[in-house]
């Protein structure tokens, strides 16, 4: 049983098509990096994922049902097993580390003491048990990509979309991230990193689909980045 | 669902807080509708004071001819009573309005001394009459100068009291229709107000509300706070509007009483406290709730 697949998808904006009839499929646990230039529709995908966009054609499986067909009410389900980590971050900028963890978890409906024992927990597996009540202005980029990354570890997803996460971030904390979501993957929790950064993918050593103009030009395992 | 409860206050709390310039932008903004409400409330209550007092003071009297016997104008008065548009008639006879007209006349020592020089009672008997409505008075009027007793009657008073009359008719129905108006206009200037500003709020707000329905949270999931926020600020805001109208009722009161002495608004201020409070308190809330729903929903269906 996949945890994802995508049937002949296609998606266009104004006419322009901008994914052309992809198909794939993504096993429970797996690492997939999406690859290809700026523009090449990776975002796109991922957000049919969650249902933030709608496919023009085809369909998308999420552990065998189709999102097409899911009622509004159960995107909000459906977003609580998928985990976004985004290269801007997305955190509320009115909540602090702490909050930003514990709201992820209230919404997953977890109970008060849980959420009080395990939040501090997790901000800690992300190295931040210091930062826990510091506003998103009042940390750096890293931290804030770790925050997210928490937030993500708290809903405790099926799998993880990570959208350029190492995007804005210098070298070392580009490679904390790397390692923090490697680290999750080895867990069991499946990962679709959708990246250009070409020195990350050939290090990953993990399976690469390679997106040009539209189309998938390459599916490997163990593939590295050779756009 | 105490824990929902909690958490909507603890966030609710939170989000006023630490957005505090723009809570206390709204609060301010609605704190301004409330007032125009309040003053509608109390300009509405003086105006319609205002007629009553005028159409309390209105009366007709008819005057007769010195001659006509007592027993005359009572079969007259009897006579009225069955009326429909006549409210109440008084009979007032000659000695009692002389000793009405010296009473108010005690000052005026010129007067005193001339009516003492004439030796004999000057006035005549009249019957002041109250109609119904005021809209009666010409109606009134006009049946008497054609009734059967016409010919005992002085009428040189009634001819003076019809142009007061008609003229107290336009006051009263400019003021009731005037205020109508205002009414209508200032509601619609303060619901415009106050949800212009909370829309605007929520617009500042519109990334967190992205970012939560991205995390899964579901639209009542989100929207509660916000909704109670908005109560808050309805509240805090009519807490506000009637302090800020204590002391201007208590400044204004005393000045408007110098012109019209029948009208207080101190004291319909204090009689109808917590009416005026509770309907502010009503409208305040109900807008800033109302105003956050419309402007989220558009967020949240996004």
């Amino acid at each position: 049983m996949s945890l994802v697949y995508f049937k002949n998808v296609s998606k266009a904006y104004n006419g322009s098509l901008i994914l052309d009839n992809v198909s794939f499929k993504i096993e429970p646990g797996e690492f997939v990096s999406l690859v290809g230039r700026s523009g090449v529709g990776k975002t796109t995908l991922l957000k049919m994922l969650i249902k933030e966009e709608a496919p023009t054609k085809g369909r998308i499986f999420f552990n065998e049902k189709d999102i097409n067909k899911i009622k509004p009410t159960e995107v909000t389900l459906l977003r609580r097993k998928i985990g976004m980590v985004f290269q801007d971050f997305k955190l509320l900028t009115q909540k602090t580390a702490y909050e930003n963890v514990a709201f992820a978890m209230e919404v997953a409906g977890y109970p008060e003491n849980m959420i009080k024992k395990d939040a501090p927990e997790l901000l800690k597996l992300v190295n931040l048990e210091s930062r826990a009540n510091n506003f998103p202005f009042q940390l750096s980029a890293g931290e804030k990509q770790r925050v997210v990354i928490a937030r993500v570890l708290a809903q405790r997803p099926e799998l993880i979309l990570a959208d350029e996460p190492t995007g804005d971030l210098d070298p070392i904390n580009t490679w904390e991230i790397i390692k923090l979501i490697t680290k999750i993957n080895e867990l069991g929790t499946a990962i679709i990193l959708a990246t250009h950064n070409k020195e990350v993918i050939n290090t990953l050593n993990k399976r690469v689909i390679s997106i040009d103009s539209g189309k998938i030009i390459r599916d490997e395992e163990e593939g590295r980045y050779l756009i | 669902m105490f824990v929902i409860l909690k958490r909507i206050f603890r966030t609710a709390w939170q989000g006023l807080i630490r957005n505090n310039w723009l809570s206390i932008a709204c609060i301010s903004m609605l704190t301004i509708s409330l007032m125009i409400l309040g003053s509608i409330l109390i300009f509405n209550n003086v105006s319609h004071n205002l007629i009553d007092v005028l159409e309390e003071k209105m009366d007709v009297s008819i005057y007769f001819n010195r001659e006509v016997p007592e027993e005359d104008i009572l079969k007259i008065r009897n006579e009225l009573i069955g009326n429909d548009k006549i409210a109440k008639i008084e009979y007032v006879s000659q000695e009692e309005a002389l000793k009405r007209f010296e009473e108010k006349s005690s000052q005026n020592q010129t007067i005193m001394k001339a009516l003492e020089e004439l030796g004999e009672n000057p006035l005549v008997a009249f019957l002041s009459i109250k109609a119904k409505d005021t809209s009666y008075y010409s109606e009134i009027i006009e049946e008497v100068n054609n009734s059967s007793f016409k010919d005992k009657l002085m009428t040189v008073g009634l001819a003076e009291n019809q142009r007061v009359i008609e003229r107290i008719n336009a006051l009263s129905k400019g003021i009731k229709f005037g205020s109508f108006f205002i009414i209508i206009i200032a509601t619609i200037l303060s619901v415009l107000i106050s949800f212009n500003t909370i829309r605007m709020a929520i617009y500042s707000l519109r990334g967190e509300i992205e970012i939560m329905k991205l995390v899964g949270a579901s639209n009542w999931f989100i929207r509660g706070p916000f909704l109670l926020e908005g109560a808050i600020y309805g509240l805090t805001a009519s807490v506000l509007a009637i302090v800020i109208f204590m002391p201007l009722v208590i400044w204004i009161s005393p000045k408007l009483e110098t012109f019209v002495s029948e009208i207080s608004i101190s004291s319909y201020f204090w009689s109808h406290f917590w009416f005026i409070f509770g309907i502010q308190t009503l409208f305040g809330i109900g807008l800033g709730m109302i105003a956050g729903f419309w402007a989220m929903n558009k967020y949240l269906k996004a």
